[in-house]
């Protein structure tokens, strides 16, 4: 049985359809990655799926049972933002979690520990950073020790060391058997962590499966990416658009970056080059990236 | 709800705000009825003729039976200050999101407005006993040794107040959870408690109507007039039961529309 069966689910704020008969299911003791660009209705989604939103159709099952509250109080969630009250002090914020989960009030400490702000539990909310507002956040969806996570952009915030830790902390929370759903566009992360994604676009799912599924299958052919340079970037770009077996160009960093069929070997993308009259500088293939397939997938736009 | 209580409880304790607010009710009302109440009795004991038919005109507000009218009428008007507070207990949780917090976090739309509920009750419940305890102690302070009243006659005031406290509580709830916004919740409803009741009411009750008089608010302040209006004055003609029975039709209704509207909206700010 899967832990979350999405079915049909739509969101609409007057004409703006936020999703759109969006269906898929979590498996038990996945890491379940949910991409997409900004605005493509991510948020929306787990809003739905934690009450917080009404769907306007379709309907989702938790364990094969509706969302109840009850359901909830075992779910550890972090939402869109840390949202607690700034008067009050960290470790007095969880206590009122844990008072309505009705768990956790004896390892207020050892979460506070886990996230690295121990020493900063009777602090007020509102003197935290960022940073701290996010652990904290974080601190509280362990709260009773769940074994259903959902967090929505989870390293918002972080500095790189927290950013490794909260990537340690999430491989270790799935190695205990936990599932663990993740809205993300920080594709790095998730390929390092998730076993499986969902990409979501303007409201509309456009593939789910396993990561390595989504690596080797995507929507049209398997694929590689290519950085290439030349002292003429111009020139470059305009030439190799028509080379056949190019599905993108994109510039990066003073580098074209392509996306071609695998078929299409290095040294052919060199003789092309140079017949047209353009000498290369920099001919790297790069290791297909989940980064690569989702661009692919989702075009370079964020949604509007 | 008492579960729910406590968790209240945990999100105000240590909030300074609610503090000051709640402990401005709690001093000044007491202290303002009391130091009134002497200042009267100590004018009215100059006994010239004047002070005299004063004092009956006005049916001795601060002795007993009278006194349990005037405190729940003084109590009245300082409710006010513990309804600008419940105002403010909702729309922080809506600003700053918690109430989104405290459902994800395992409460169900309808425990979050019991849980309000029972914050208000509870000020219901502390204010009538204010009421109730100034009004026995200022009465047996200053009420002559000779006076034939009874301790218990006129004590169905204090009931009046409950329900004037639930309703101006209600009220606020209502105004809280549609309009979200602190400040301007606070301004609309001071508009309507200070301003837009009483014209209506003068509207209404022009050439001897006796409608004005079962308007929200309206209803439970009528069960409690103005104990310095001479009784005469007094124009209303329908029943204190009338307007009990109609307080807790409003309380009803604005209840259920606060619980339908919670259980259905999105929670964004």
């Amino acid at each position: 049985m899967s832990i979350l069966s999405v079915q049909q689910l739509s969101k609409n704020y007057g004409y703006i359809h936020a999703l759109k008969n969006v269906s898929f299911e979590v498996p038990k003791g996945s890491v379940f990655g949910i991409l997409g660009p900004n605005g493509s209705g991510k948020t929306t989604l787990l809003g739905i799926i934690m009450d917080v939103l009404k769907p306007s159709a379709g309907s989702y099952l938790w364990m094969g049972k509706p969302g109840s509250d009850e359901q909830r109080k075992n779910i550890g969630t972090l939402l869109e933002t840390p949202n607690f009250y700034h008067y009050l002090s960290g470790a007095d914020n969880l206590a009122i979690a844990a008072a309505i989960k009705g768990k956790g009030k004896e390892n207020i400490d050892k979460v506070l520990e886990t996230v690295n702000l121990l020493q900063r539990k009777n602090s007020r909310f509102n003197t935290y950073s960022l940073g701290m507002k996010q652990r904290l956040a974080i601190a509280s969806s362990l709260l009773g020790d769940p074994d259903i996570l959902v967090f929505d952009e989870p390293t918002n915030g972080l500095d790189p060391a927290g950013i490794a830790e909260i990537r340690q902390l999430i491989i270790q929370l799935s190695y205990q058997g936990k599932t663990i759903i993740m809205a993300s566009h920080i594709l790095d992360e998730v390929e390092k962590v998730c076993s499986h994604v969902a990409i979501i676009q303007k409201g509309v799912l456009k593939t789910v499966g396993t990561v390595h599924e989504i690596l080797s299958t995507n929507s049209t052919a398997n694929v590689q990416v290519v950085e290439i340079a030349s002292d003429d970037i111009k020139s470059l770009e305009l030439v190799i658009k028509d080379m056949p077996g190019v599905s993108a160009v994109e510039i990066k960093n003073g580098t074209l970056h392509i996306i071609t069929d695998d078929s299409v070997q290095a040294s052919s993308i060199n003789r092309y080059c140079f017949e047209k009259g353009i000498v290369l500088n920099t001919l790297l293939l790069k290791r297909k990236s989940l980064e690569s397939t989702f661009l692919e997938i989702t075009g370079n736009q964020s949604d509007r | 709800m008492l579960a729910l209580l406590k968790i209240e409880w945990l999100k105000v304790k240590t909030y300074r705000t609610f503090w000051v607010l709640f402990g401005a009710f709690v001093l000044l009302y007491p202290i303002t009825f009391y130091f009134t109440a002497n200042k009267y009795m100590e004018t009215i004991n100059i006994k010239s003729d004047e002070t005299n038919m004063l004092n009956s005109i006005l049916g001795s507000p601060f002795v007993f039976p009278k006194v349990w009218h005037s405190a729940s009428w003084f109590g009245g008007l300082f409710f006010v200050i513990l309804g600008m507070l419940f105002i403010l207990l909702i729309t922080n949780e809506v600003q700053y999101r918690t109430h989104r917090q405290n459902i994800i976090d395992g409460w169900s739309r309808t425990d979050f407005i019991l849980a309000k509920f029972s914050v208000m009750i509870s000020f219901i419940g502390i204010g009538t006993i204010l009421v109730f305890l100034s009004g026995l102690i200022v009465g047996l302070v200053l009420t002559p040794s000779n006076s034939t009243a009874t301790l218990f006659e006129g004590l169905s005031y204090i009931g009046y107040f409950a329900a004037m406290a639930a309703l101006y509580l209600i009220v606020a709830f209502l105004i809280a959870i549609l309009i979200k916004r602190t400040g301007l919740s606070i301004i609309i409803y001071f508009t309507i408690v200070c301003i837009v009741d009483n014209l209506l009411w003068v509207v209404l009750t022009l050439k001897d109507s006796q409608f004005g008089y079962f308007l929200p608010l309206e209803a439970a302040d009528s069960l409690i007039p103005n104990p310095f209006k001479p009784k005469m004055m007094e124009r209303r003609t329908v029943s204190d039961f009338s307007l009990l029975i109609t307080a807790f039709g409003y309380i009803t209704l604005f209840g259920y529309i606060i619980l339908s509207s919670f259980k259905r909206s999105d929670l964004k700010t």
